[in-house]
């Protein structure tokens, strides 16, 4: 009975729409005219020999892998800083929050005024005499998708920085109580003693950041569109596009197939591995 | 008997001194030979901390003082304005229907928290402490959530145009409520998990039904989790573009996030005006990230980590 909403919730959100994408990946559909007739493969054949959908999904992967990691470094030295050397870090903590609260498609236009030809770095680059000509930083193949991801590790860092500073308040004091008359140094007692406690608990935060780094779609919308030349298109863009631009259903329904099945490739397996992991402790 | 589930906030609060004897040992034995380096190492902490703030404030000062730019002062690459100019603030809500678009994406935020909420809730409880569905449910929500949301959109999309509530405040709060399930099971669970097994136990020895246990006994302990989850669910939903973009056309039922990406898109857009939009969208969930910091972060931390 209590659970009645909840599996109407999964059948909606999950269950049916992925029978209803692989009917739509084997007909010819398009969003005012769904299921025309069934053409077997040819979506998926399309897909592979005609689009460039397995270039956009090679973005995407590196795309979350590189945030998530550089995120995650950057995160919990951030966090250790906090931790160790601020006594009362409420108001730093409360404005670190504040990227993270922000709506993606406002710090997309904050990162869009800063970047562009007429903006602040551009001016700054000039003074420091680096560039001659103020550059398009977001229309420039080199600094296209560097620049989502930096906007993105704005965003996102602070969010691994509350997750590590709650993961080290969590840690045993009388560890570093003891390392402290053993006389450790401090790089010894990170290094050998509070990262390998954390470890469980960053590998946790680093699927959770993984995942969603997937999902990515507003900065890419307000920033690049995908451009310039396919450099930041990553899938939930494309298959956004595909769908809602160029209403190819069939072929949308295709691509998403695709993605679901590389994103539950790259995490499943760890994710059910670290629940494992963290069931037996 | 009363039992009291833990406040979602930082252990350090309301926690007494503890008096250490080997600290003043280490205190006597102490001897201020690295004078100096602590002093440098004041320095660098205090280096790096500015580094953080100053990255982490400069593009939402930047959209401020861009904001007050006059049109000749945005080309100008600095950071502050020349000249104060308010006038993009009451051109910007002229220009486009900033106080309904805000309007919508309150009320879809809002009865979306309340969705999520009650089909959550008494779901997280019944798969926990009841036990139902073993772990395959659960393994089902924490896959659901592993999805991305686009695949959803293209499925929900023909639905909500046979429901006709396509283009609806209705339909968006219905999207937003369901979609924001595994993010709410996620962050109740090791509250729901915290409510000692023996109350339930002892409620139900008592006669009381299952419902009336969950509704007299468990729930209150629920609330400060609740608020926590509810508050991360409003902002998740206010910040939403994707399902918002694609299923909403005009300015009845169009969110924040959508009129001021369309906004941007536009041509002749004056950066000015554009920033001062976007300044006035960002204010509503700044006040909720600087008022209700102590639940976020109880309520990030509680489903992040453990």
């Amino acid at each position: 009975m209590m659970l009645l909403p909840v599996l109407a919730g999964l059948g909606a959100f999950f269950i049916y729409p992925f029978v209803y994408l692989i009917g739509l990946s084997f007909s010819k559909s398009t969003l005012a005219n769904t299921f025309q007739k069934w053409v077997g493969w040819d979506n998926f054949d399309w897909m592979f020999t005609g689009t460039n959908f397995t270039s956009s999904i090679a973005t995407t992967v590196i795309f979350a892998i590189t945030v998530s990691i550089v995120q995650l470094i950057l995160g919990l030295l951030i966090a250790y800083l906090l931790y160790t050397s601020v006594k009362n870090g409420r108001v730093l903590r409360a404005l670190i929050l504040l990227p993270l609260m922000t709506p993606p498609v406002m710090v997309g236009i904050a990162w869009k005024l800063l970047l562009s030809p007429t903006g602040w770095i551009n001016s700054l680059l000039s003074q420091a005499g680096l560039i001659e000509q103020p550059i398009s930083i977001l229309g420039d193949q080199r600094f296209a998708f560097p620049s989502i991801m930096l906007a993105d590790t704005w965003q996102w860092t602070p969010f691994i920085v509350i997750l590590s500073y709650a993961a080290l308040q969590s840690l045993p004091e009388d560890v570093f109580e003891a390392a402290a008359l053993d006389g450790a140094h401090a790089r010894t007692t990170f290094f050998k003693l509070t990262l390998p406690m954390l470890a469980p608990a960053l590998l946790s935060i680093l699927l959770i950041r993984m995942i969603m780094a997937f999902k990515t779609f507003d900065l890419v919308f307000v920033l690049t569109q995908g451009g310039p030349g396919g450099q930041t298109d990553v899938s939930t863009y494309t298959i956004w596009r595909t769908a809602l631009q160029e209403f190819d259903l069939g072929l949308a329904g295709a691509q998403t197939l695709l993605f679901a099945i590389v994103i539950s490739l790259v995490t499943l397996p760890i994710v059910f591995l670290n629940n494992k992991a963290e069931a037996r402790l | 008997m009363r039992t009291t589930i833990q406040q979602p906030n930082s252990p350090q609060n309301g926690e007494t001194f503890q008096f250490k004897p080997e600290l003043l040992t280490l205190s006597r034995t102490w001897k201020p030979k690295a004078e100096e380096g602590r002093l440098r190492k004041m320095i660098f902490v205090w280096i790096a901390l500015a580094v953080i703030v100053i990255f982490f404030m400069l593009p939402i000062a930047y959209l401020f003082s861009t904001s007050f730019k006059s049109p000749v002062d945005v080309v100008d690459g600095s950071f502050f304005p020349n000249a104060v100019e308010a006038e993009n603030w009451p051109r910007a809500f002229a220009q486009v229907p900033l106080w309904s678009f805000m309007r919508n994406s309150i009320l879809a935020a809002a009865f979306s928290v309340f969705v999520t909420l009650g089909v959550a809730v008494m779901a997280t409880y019944a798969m926990l402490k009841l036990e139902v569905g073993k772990s395959f449910l659960p393994d089902m929500i924490l896959a659901s959530y592993v999805a991305p949301p686009i695949i959803a959109l293209i499925p929900m999309f023909v639905l909500m145009q046979k429901l006709g509530l396509l283009n609806s405040i209705a339909g968006m709060v219905l999207i937003y409520g369901l979609m924001n399930v595994p993010v709410a099971f996620w962050l109740m669970r090791s509250f729901v998990l915290q409510v000692p097994k023996a109350l339930d136990e002892a409620a139900w020895l008592d006669g009381a039904s299952y419902f009336k246990t969950f509704f007299r006994v468990t729930l209150p302990l629920l609330y400060p989790a609740m608020i926590a989850t509810g508050l991360i669910c409003f902002i998740l939903s206010f910040n939403e573009l994707l399902f918002a973009q694609a299923m909403t056309f005009d300015s009845d039922s169009r969110t924040l996030p959508v009129g001021i990406s369309l906004f941007q898109g536009e041509r002749r857009v004056n950066f000015g005006q554009m920033a001062a939009a976007s300044s006035a969208g960002i204010i509503p969930v700044y006040f909720i990230a600087l008022f209700c910091q102590k639940w976020l972060i109880g309520g990030l931390t509680q489903g992040g980590v453990k």
